[in-house]
């Protein structure tokens, strides 16, 4: 009989157990909200609301440099707000890969995470971005360029920090090859690296370069509020700016690269003169060139007898707070640390990055920098990475054929393109 | 022992799917009748039974576990379960207090969990009929036992089975559990998720799924319907798979055997040696090899520059192979769709060969030397043995491994993808208007589809598709293969 007994609360107890478990499917929301003063201060009363442990997790760039200069700011993070107890966790994960990791489970997703600004769309449909409706520590608005400031919001919404503004391409050259006045237009630039034997290096097989030649000359491509692209570059002078292309290619001075590993190699092998990449690869630039180096906006070609100046895609790197955090308001404050003015001109000089924060890009050691000089002037003719997922192969294949050579109905190609560019 | 024996090869009246089926109810239906009323209170509390038969721990148990289940059944299976055929309704929405700097959350439904647990719920309630049915039946046979006298087992006993005549329930459970919880469940949740609309306009918690039939299925035979060009890029892909899988599997089969019995053949000196040096290439990881071949063979890589200082580029020119306006050979890189496919099943032989000679040089070791013996001693020429027995004997040994391979082949991700991403670019409109290579299998495609465009839906779809492929393939392949059963033919 005792026997039973036992055997009957046990099976009562993991009743108990076994109901704690379940919550079937809903998750019961809310925190101990509610209960707040109106302090004038937010971080104040944020500090005063804060009990226990602060547990705080921080996705940051999977570069070496990054990474480093992330975990001294976060301990210089803790040791600013020492009151407050906090276990920061720094994982690794690049910024153009962030979305799709956060996307596969935003509920398991950092706190705090950098990620390119292309993707942002995306993750506020999502709902993986917490709106940045408040400034802690200092506006975000104002301080930010405002090129930066419109990449990071959508709807007229602010929803990330900015953290770089750096991210897009330009002319990176050989200065015993040319001079600065004969970078300002590509039918010079061949004449001169034609005269020298050497080669120009331009990514034609990649969508988001291939977009300075068709934008250069006024046309869209751009994500329409209903989720679909909306692309004209089959219109206009459309038509002259791929028989351009084909043109130049066909030349043979102005060459495809396959990717950016590549216009590092063809300029140590001698074979580029010039090539148009990005900040990422300047150092190796650098290297290789010496005190020839040198670092220009696009620059202009002709199409269909009429100039063009060639434009490009403009992108930051952000910072966002994911809104399934427990601890949001700590999230907002770590991500606005992470992007405030110090913390750009530290990553600016420990990472190389450009800052978009408007104070530390006027400072003295960033100005002297040949990429950022390049970069501000780039920016005039840069638009920032609005597109949706089917613009990238059909623009990819529409590059690599026209580079190759092998189209003869340019129109009909064009409307292929398009088509599939635009298509819901 | 004469028993068992003819348990394993006398019984010659097959017990079919059917029979197995009614046998299982009429016995049910037998208990029931029959039992006596501890039985028939069994239907109630599971543990009666036991309890008529002095089996007082085993009854506890099991009603416990019973009454737990029901209470499960109450709290967690049946809430969800209300909630599946709408997959929630409720949506999330957030406030943010910057004062206390937390979100405050409403009661929102997750509809992905409540797809995860109302299919986990279905199945348990699956899994706890079974048990129920099993359950009555034991009782009655304990009934059986008890009428006609024989010993019951008290719980020391039963526990003792466990280590006896019951071991292989011990031994098996951990593995069930895991291949149900690893395997089983999450493999009926992608199939659930083929009926429903999630996508990156759908992605839970943010909003709600629901269900749309077999929308998704019209979506992907109706020409226009995924992306403008599907139809077009989907032929294309399937035929390619086909090619690639027949090509790839026999290539590498075919080479591996023409490896094993080249070294195993006399006048090869110092066989270990070869066989090692193809061993290596096992020994270094498969992706470290394919992402090295990448990089050879890139229209900037090493090869590239060796056969353009060779001369093989314009060699290549001049007979028509390569464009004449391409300053390289496009290996992978798409300029030409049979280069890429030649050297994808080229670069597959390299990585496949060394395996298939492993396992051929063991088929070869276990060659019938009495037949070969004895076709020597009547005059057979090398190439008529070789032939005439030995390609046969691999073949009917070997055929369970080829149709694996194939069925692999189908889904050989790691080759295709490490090879051609982000490095071949089609020239071809209509499929890049789908996002597909000429190059891609179906998993691959599947692969770049749910990964780039978020469309789980349309993957789950896919998959299901690429799924009845291969079960087709191998069902009519095991069939024929193993008709007649030919396997006896080379048995002593």
């Amino acid at each position: 009989m005792k026997k039973r007994v036992i055997a009957l609360l046990m099976a009562m107890t993991m009743c108990t157990a076994a109901l704690a478990g379940c919550d079937s499917g809903k998750n019961n929301g809310g925190s101990e909200g509610g209960a707040s003063g109106t302090t004038a201060d937010p971080l104040q009363s944020l500090i005063d609301a804060t009990s226990g442990t602060v547990k705080l997790t921080v996705w940051a760039s999977d570069v070496t440099e990054a990474q480093d200069h992330t975990q001294e700011l976060i301990d210089a993070f803790k040791a600013q707000y020492s009151s407050v107890n906090f276990d920061i966790t720094l994982g690794a994960e690049s910024e153009s890969t962030a979305k799709d990791t956060v996307l596969t489970d935003i509920t398991a997703a950092a706190d705090v995470y950098s990620f390119a600004d292309d993707q942002i769309t995306e993750l506020v449909n999502a709902g993986a971005l917490q709106a940045v409706s408040i400034g802690y520590t200092y506006d975000v608005k104002a301080a930010n360029a405002a090129g930066a400031v419109d990449a990071a919001t959508v709807n007229g919404q602010l929803y990330a920090y900015p953290m770089t503004a750096d991210n897009t391409y330009y002319l990176f050259y050989d200065k015993s090859v040319f001079s600065e006045d004969d970078v300002k237009s590509l039918d010079t630039m061949v004449t001169k690296a034609k005269a020298a034997g050497k080669k120009i290096g331009f990514e034609f097989g990649n969508a988001w370069y291939l977009y300075g030649w068709f934008a250069g000359a006024g046309l869209d491509a751009y994500l329409t509020d209903s989720g679909a692209n909306t692309c004209n570059w089959n219109t206009g002078a459309g038509p002259d700016v791929a028989k351009a292309i084909m043109d130049y290619c066909a030349e043979g001075t102005v060459a495809n690269i396959t990717d950016d590993g590549s216009a590092v190699t063809g300029v140590k092998e001698g074979t580029y003169a010039a090539v148009v990449n990005g900040i990422w690869n300047s150092s190796a630039l650098q290297e290789e060139w010496g005190a020839n180096f040198g670092a220009a906006k696009l620059p202009e070609f002709t199409a269909g007898g009429q100039t063009y100046q060639m434009n490009s895609y403009f992108s930051c790197k952000l910072v966002g707070v994911n809104p399934h955090s427990e601890n949001v308001g700590w999230a907002m404050v770590l991500a606005e640390y992470l992007t405030n003015e110090d913390a750009q001109k530290s990553r600016f000089e420990k990472v190389g990055w450009g800052p978009s924060n408007s104070n530390a890009a006027a400072s003295p050691e960033v100005q002297a920098s040949a990429d950022i000089a390049a970069i501000s002037e780039q920016t005039k003719f840069a638009q920032p990475q609005r597109i949706g997922g089917n613009f990238w192969d059909p623009a990819a294949t529409l590059g690599k054929n026209l580079s190759e050579g092998t189209v003869s109905d340019i129109q009909g190609m064009l409307d292929e393109a398009v088509a599939g560019i635009t298509a819901p | 022992m004469k028993k068992k024996k003819s348990r394993l090869y006398g019984k010659k009246e097959k017990a079919t799917f059917g029979k197995t089926f009614v046998k299982y109810f009429k016995d049910f239906g037998t208990a029931v009748a029959k039992g006596d009323k501890a039985v028939k209170l069994s239907l109630i509390l599971m543990g009666f039974g036991f309890f008529a038969r002095k089996q007082l721990m085993k009854g506890i148990i099991i009603s416990v576990v019973e009454i737990l289940y029901i209470l499960l059944l109450v709290f967690w299976a049946v809430p969800n379960l209300a909630d599946f055929g709408t997959l929630g309704t409720v949506q999330l929405e957030m406030v943010f207090d910057p004062a206390t700097g937390k979100n405050i959350v409403n009661d929102y439904d997750n509809s992905f969990l409540i797809l995860i647990s109302s299919i986990t719920a279905l199945f348990t309630l699956f899994v706890f009929i079974l048990w129920y049915i099993h359950n009555i039946k034991e009782v009655y046979k304990l009934q059986l036992r008890e009428e006609q006298g024989k010993p019951i087992n008290n719980f020391i006993e039963e526990l003792q089975t466990y280590i006896g005549s019951n071991f292989h329930r011990t031994l098996l459970t951990l593995p069930t559990l895991g291949v149900i919880l690893m395997n089983v469940l999450p493999l009926f949740v992608l199939i659930a998720v083929a009926f429903t609309n999630y996508d990156k306009d759908h992605m839970p918690p943010n909003s709600l799924l629901s269900w749309v039939g077999f929308e998704n299925f019209r979506t992907l035979f109706s020409s226009g319907g995924m992306s403008i060009t599907f139809g077009y890029a989907f032929g294309k892909i399937v035929s390619w798979t086909f090619v690639w899988a027949v090509v790839a599997t026999f290539t590498c089969f075919i080479g591996g055997i023409a490896l094993a019995v080249l070294i195993n053949s006399q006048g090869v000196i110092y066989p270990k040696m070869w066989r090692t040096f193809f061993m290596i290439t096992i020994a270094v990881p498969q992706f470290v090899t394919l992402l090295l071949m990448r990089n050879f063979f890139r229209d900037d890589g090493i090869v590239n520059t060796l056969a353009t200082n060779a001369g093989l580029l314009d060699f290549f020119k001049n007979i028509g192979l390569v464009k004449p306006n391409m300053s390289y050979i496009p290996f992978l890189s798409g300029g030409s769709v049979g280069w890429a496919k030649f050297m994808i099943i080229l670069i597959n032989i390299w990585v496949g060969v060394p395996y298939q000679m492993l396992i051929a040089t063991g088929v070869l070791m276990n060659a019938p030397q009495d037949q070969i013996e004895s076709a020597r001693i009547d005059g057979a020429s090398k190439w008529q043995i070789f032939w005439k027995i030995i390609v046969p004997y691999i073949l009917v040994v070997q055929g369970p491994a080829l149709i694996t391979d194939f069925v692999r082949n189908i889904n050989n991700f790691n080759v295709i993808y490490l090879l051609t991403q982000d490095l071949y670019i089609t020239s071809d409109m209509k499929m890049a208007n789908s996002s597909a290579k000429e190059v891609d299998l179906l998993v691959t495609w599947l692969f770049r589809l749910t990964n780039e465009d978020y469309n789980y839906k349309m993957a789950s779809v896919i998959g299901i598709i690429v799924f009845i492929i291969c079960i087709a393939f191998t069902l009519v392949s095991y069939s024929r293969l193993m008709k007649g059963n030919k396997e006896e033919d080379y048995q002593l």
